[in-house]
């Protein structure tokens, strides 16, 4: 009789971690597509006025991501590289291709809200943290991210809060390692793109500066579509910086 | 009583002899060895102030705990202004402090930038005497870096090579360049060394939008003894308080805990030494009196309090005590005087700091004549403690008990 409660339960446990699995990689399928284009506007708040920026961005899978700036005009043509989640800039006003250390990656991107990391591992909450549903309401479910023992992420943990119509998160909440709220991912506006749900409107905040945060605005998203391999290579930086 | 108590301790030659001896050298060690840590920890701060870290700092409240753009002075000229009025001060300078990414052709790592005002900053730090290569900077420096050693060897250039320059500007938006090593330094602190690249303010300030801004101002004073009543000078002038004007005390705080700490451990090793004293004094003097209890029987039965008792004891150690005393106190004041003018010098560590330039080698003794009189006191209450026991053993016989005790 113990075998099959203990059977039972071992069962059931393991079909609430593949539950919280699956929606994982739902959600992850909906962020990224087999590819993804978009041109994203992007305002940060921070010292009381307010700065914009225009970015194009092309990745594909996990490993592959272009950025260009496109707007203001004095950081145009700056393009950064991410491939098998290392990360090169390309400035051109000084002609240089510089790769960013790692000692680098929690440094934010742009003087925005989001770090070096976000850019690169994005795909890391599927490979690199086990899931677990710790609250499910209607069509809301909470589910707890934390790292895999031998993990290479920089978070303490990640709560995520996903409405199971769209697959979509609308809200992250990011932790350090000592259980202490570090920063806040609130998404809003989602569409339909295709066969893909995304939130087109993400706020970013850190919980220690409420007089400061960065707005995203997906305007242009194009999934499955071909995008030039040649996007993904080290001499793009230069290339299609101008 | 004073003369009964002094014909005791030339009788009793062997108690009074050791109980000498005894004091003279707890007194000796005691002095020395307190005036070596004092000393010692003055040159630890001196030579920590002298390489980057100022005497006085003034920052926005917050930059320390959480730092930023949102952090910065943003009036540097105006807090100068005040700060001129103020006496005691030697210098002072602003410095912008970044963290930003540096690119050579080969590698790249974070660095912390300071932009640095090179005139005031060599009258203030040792920065400009860490000097190894090349050359320091001046007012009108261009695109030059002032490179620690490790910095250099991490990014595996030399004098004259270009490294790019990412970083944040003040107002957050994005900042790059390219700027030549001019000139390398070494202070002997590693992580300083392979972390930081000086750059001339004026220059930085045009590339960071950081005109009239800051992240703080550091300040040198003439004698560090004064530090805190400039300090609450400054609070009363600057009047903002979104500012804070700090002493080495807080902001070296990691320093000031392991001095403390160290102190603390230092004090134990010697009450434990002192301790063994007092018990061997105590006993040599609970000995002493075991051997005179018919004689204090006597003296009791003819009319002698307890009061009076106690009063020949107390003046028995008094005397010894004071006799220890006035030959120890002159030679250990004379030993702390002396270290404090010539400083003990270490073979083999001399060497390895004289590399460095700029760090002392020297270990001072601290001549404090109100230290060494807290010092004496304590051997004075130390040995009058010791009579306690002795005194109560007596109390515990009646006269005829004493009288009659062999």
């Amino acid at each position: 009789m113990k075998k099959i409660v203990l059977t039972l339960l071992i069962f059931v446990v393991s079909l609430i971690a593949k539950e919280a699995d699956d929606i994982i990689k739902k959600l992850d399928e909906n962020m990224r597509g087999q590819n993804i284009s978009i041109i994203i506007s992007m305002k940060i708040v921070s010292l009381g006025h307010e700065r914009m920026m225009k970015i194009q961005s092309y990745s594909e899978g996990t490993k592959k991501s272009f950025t260009k700036i496109l707007y203001p005009p004095k950081d145009k043509g700056i393009t950064f590289l991410s491939l098998n989640n290392q990360m090169w800039q390309y400035v051109p006003r000084i002609e240089r291709i510089i790769k960013i250390p790692p000692s680098m990656m929690l440094q934010n991107w742009m003087g925005s809200d989001i770090t070096n990391d976000d850019m690169v591992k994005q795909s890391s909450i599927v490979e690199d943290y086990d899931a677990k549903i710790i609250n499910k309401e209607k069509n809301l479910v909470t589910i707890e991210l934390t790292p895999k023992e031998d993990a290479a992420v920089v978070w303490g943990k990640i709560v995520t809060i996903i409405d199971l119509e769209t697959y979509t998160s609308k809200k992250d909440i990011f932790y350090d390692e000592d259980d202490k709220e570090v920063r806040f991912f609130i998404y809003d506006k989602v569409k339909k793109f295709g066969k893909y749900y995304i939130p087109t409107l993400w706020r970013i905040e850190s919980a220690d500066r409420k007089d400061r945060y960065t707005e995203i605005l997906l305007e242009d998203v194009k999934y499955d579509t071909e995008i030039s391999q040649e996007y993904f290579k080290k001499s793009a930086l230069k290339r299609f910086s101008r | 009583m004073f003369s009964l108590a002094f014909k005791n301790i030339v009788f009793y030659k062997g108690r009074s002899v050791a109980t000498f001896l005894l004091t003279f050298i707890s007194s000796i060690l005691l002095i020395v060895y307190v005036s070596m840590m004092d000393g010692s920890h003055k040159s630890m701060l001196e030579n920590a102030l002298k390489i980057y870290t100022g005497a006085i700092e003034i920052y926005k409240k917050g930059y320390r705990d959480i730092g930023g753009n949102e952090y910065l002075l943003k009036d540097v000229e105006t807090i100068n202004k005040k700060l001129s009025h103020i006496n005691g001060i030697e210098t002072y300078t602003s410095r912008y402090e970044t963290y930003a990414l540096l690119s050579s052709k080969e590698y790249s790592t974070a660095s912390m930038i300071a932009a640095i005002e090179p005139d005031k900053e060599a009258k203030l730090s040792s920065i400009k005497k860490a000097l190894t290569q090349g050359v320091f900077l001046n007012t009108n420096s261009k695109n030059c870096f002032y490179m620690g050693e490790g910095l250099v060897k991490k990014l595996n250039i030399k004098l004259g090579d270009e490294v790019a320059f990412v970083g944040t500007a003040s107002d957050d938006s994005f900042a790059a360049n390219l700027f030549k090593l001019c000139g390398t330094f070494k202070t002997g602190s590693f992580e300083f060394d392979s972390t930081t690249a000086f750059v001339s303010k004026n220059y930085f300030d045009e590339l960071m939008y950081a005109q009239n801004k800051a992240s703080y101002i550091s300040i040198k004073v003439n004698d560090l003894k004064n530090v805190d009543t400039i300090n609450n000078q400054i609070n009363s002038v600057l009047n903002d308080n979104s500012l804070e004007s700090l002493t080495w005390k807080t902001l070296m705080k990691t320093m000031v805990e392991a001095m403390e700490v160290d102190s603390i451990f230092g004090y134990i090793s010697l009450a434990l030494f002192l301790i063994v004293i007092f018990f061997v004094i105590m006993i040599y003097g609970f000995v002493n009196i075991s051997s005179r209890i018919k004689e204090f029987g006597v003296l009791e039965s003819i009319g002698l309090s307890k009061i009076n008792i106690f009063k020949l004891l107390f003046y028995e150690i008094l005397i010894l005590t004071s006799l220890a005393i006035l030959v120890a106190m002159p030679l250990a004041s004379y030993i702390c005087y002396y270290y404090s003018i010539n400083p003990i010098i270490i073979d083999g560590i001399s060497d390895m700091y004289k590399e460095y330039g700029i760090v002392s080698d020297e270990i001072p003794f601290a001549f404090e004549p109100l230290r060494i009189f807290y010092n004496v006191l304590i051997i004075y209450l130390l040995n009058f403690l010791s009579i306690l026991y002795p005194y109560y053993y007596i109390h515990t016989f009646t006269p005829l008990e004493a009288s009659k005790h062999v």
